[in-house]
């Protein structure tokens, strides 16, 4: 049969994001896929080593535009890290719970792009919803909705504001009590399972050699997780457990990630439980225009909603970073696993796969 | 840790090994041994390459190139030490030359950091499968990551020709 070239996006109804993939095909089954990311491209690293530690922020959160929370946390880590600022232990709870709170957003909006995809138009409305809710939230303790800035080196901002963890524990009651029907409707549905179900595999063998992580190696078995692994924040002094699949298959991711988020409500009232009552919640940093940190490299990593989150940060001793290099995770799942999966699968199951490996593409172009 | 030290210093030459806190090695190598020591450490169980990356030490006219390691667990459900470690492995190369050998084969996550290093910082890593733009979409004279590529300069060159819109008003009439 004819090959024949394809060009999948960036204008796309199955696409999210602006990235696109050209696909060598026969007939409806794909040969070939080569991923093409740079739409979103800023070079926000290079920005980054033209400003002052603190300015940096407004950058950092914008490199990931569905969680900017994670990026703010692992930048304040590196700067921590280099300059040696210890975090106090109120600061490391409200962290953790803020981080919490955007896991839970994240994959909400995650199931909103996977459901609007694939036609679930009802449960993608509930997502978004939900979403929304937590959103209100974060507006109610930082100020703004999607890019926050709450978490500077050294702790947070500010503290939670009164009444904040009552409201918080309502509100994820509220979303956990519509989980049955997001089951009905969704999860177990077997439309959703036909088309989910047997897609786009990625083996552990696969997994490990093209450097996945986050949900892709979940759902072949393996809690790899950092909050276990290397805990950082308040993550070794809750217990928790890291929800894994072994089929490997779209089906399979996304109940990981489902089962990921109904943990994370869980794991948030227990923070609140154990969190000390009062306290400061950051520790005093520098004039931010005159703050220099002293000479040195660091490497420090955290986990995301969609995985490890790793950042190289070098200073050499002056009031600007001298590089700073994200590792993200989206980098691995679109580049190398996403060519990799799509490969004897069938064209209309591309947005399928590429959501369920949660790929989101300003992550990878930075 | 330590025993992974000793292990290196005995197996290779001219490694300077730094161990700054527990979970992290710091190795500088000379670039004839990287090859050898990503192999060694990857048959070690560090099978997971988190990043590459690239200094651009503009003043002593070298790229200091990064590799990133850590490992899966062995066990799907223990935790252990192993995991938390994180390996950084450095090494310098010629700024005006600038060629490495590629680690496709070793490691096949590598190639799109090689791919987006070829295109900002300029290093041709030999041996590529394919080496072709990854992000940008025009060619640079000088590779835009690196020191000496002046962003003011290039937004002025580029965007600083539009004339405001004071200035075409004037010019209409």
């Amino acid at each position: 049969m004819r090959e024949l070239e394809l060009y999948f996006g960036p204008q796309h109804l199955g696409m999210v994001g602006n990235f696109s993939i050209t696909l060598k095909v026969e007939g409806d089954r794909i040969v070939q896929a080569d991923a093409n990311p740079g739409f979103l491209h800023r070079g926000f690293e290079k920005l980054m080593e033209l400003r002052t530690w603190m300015q940096n922020f407004p950058l950092v959160c914008r490199i990931n535009v569905v969680e900017p929370d994670h990026m703010e946390l692992i930048y304040s880590m590196g700067v921590e890290k280099l300059a040696g600022i210890e975090v106090p232990e109120r600061g490391k709870f409200i962290r953790s719970i803020y981080c919490e709170m955007a896991r839970v957003g994240s994959h909400l909006f995650g199931l909103w792009a996977y459901a609007n995809m694939l036609g679930f138009d009802t449960v993608a409305n509930w997502a978004m919803y939900h979403r929304d809710l937590l959103l209100d939230l974060f507006e109610e303790l930082t100020g703004a909705r999607v890019y926050h800035i709450y978490l500077r080196p050294g702790g947070v901002r500010r503290d939670f504001p009164e009444g904040f963890t009552d409201k918080l524990v309502e509100t994820l009651h509220k979303i956990g009590g519509k989980v049955p029907d997001y089951n009905a409707t969704f999860f177990e549905n077997s439309l959703f399972k036909q088309r989910a179900e047997g897609i786009g595999i990625v083996t552990r063998e696969e997994a490990i050699r093209m450097g996945a992580v986050g949900h892709t190696i979940k759902a072949t078995g393996m809690k790899y997780d950092i909050r276990k692994i290397e805990p950082y924040d308040a993550y070794d002094q809750v217990d928790f457990d890291i929800p894994v699949r072994t089929d490997g298959d779209a089906y399979s991711r996304l109940l990981a990630i489902r089962d990921d988020m109904i943990e994370s409500v869980h794991m948030i009232f227990k923070l609140i439980d154990k969190m000390p009552k009062s306290g400061a919640v950051y520790t005093k940093t520098p004039n931010p225009f005159k703050w220099t940190i002293p000479k040195g490299e660091a490497y420090v990593r955290c986990e995301s909603s969609r995985g490890e989150l790793g950042l190289y940060m070098v200073s050499n001793g002056g009031d600007k970073p001298y590089r700073v290099h994200f590792n993200t995770p989206s980098y691995n799942h679109g580049l190398t696993v996403l060519e990799k999966a799509l490969v004897g699968e069938s064209v209309s199951d591309v947005g399928n796969i590429m959501i369920s490996l949660y790929v989101v593409a300003p992550e990878i172009d930075r | 840790m330590e025993i992974l030290k000793q292990k290196l210093s005995s197996n290779f030459n001219g490694l300077d090994i730094r161990i700054p806190g527990e979970t992290r090695m710091i190795i500088s190598t000379v670039k004839e041994s990287m090859l050898s020591l990503l192999s060694y450490l990857k048959n070690d169980g560090y099978e997971h390459l988190a990043l590459i990356s690239c200094n651009d030490w503009i003043d002593a006219g070298k790229l200091e190139l990064i590799y990133i390691l850590s490992a899966y667990m062995a066990d799907d459900t223990q935790y252990k030490e192993k995991e938390t470690r994180n390996i950084i492995i450095k090494t310098m190369i010629s700024r005006d030359t600038s060629k490495f050998l590629t680690i496709t084969n070793l490691y096949n996550s590598a190639e799109p950091y090689e791919r987006e290093l070829h295109e900002m910082f300029g290093i041709v890593f030999e041996g590529h499968p394919r080496l072709t733009p990854l992000m940008l979409e025009r060619e640079y004279k000088i590779p835009p990551f690196r020191k000496d590529f002046d962003t003011m300069a290039y937004v002025d060159n580029t965007f600083g020709k539009i004339p405001s819109i004071q200035e075409r008003k004037e010019g209409m009439q």
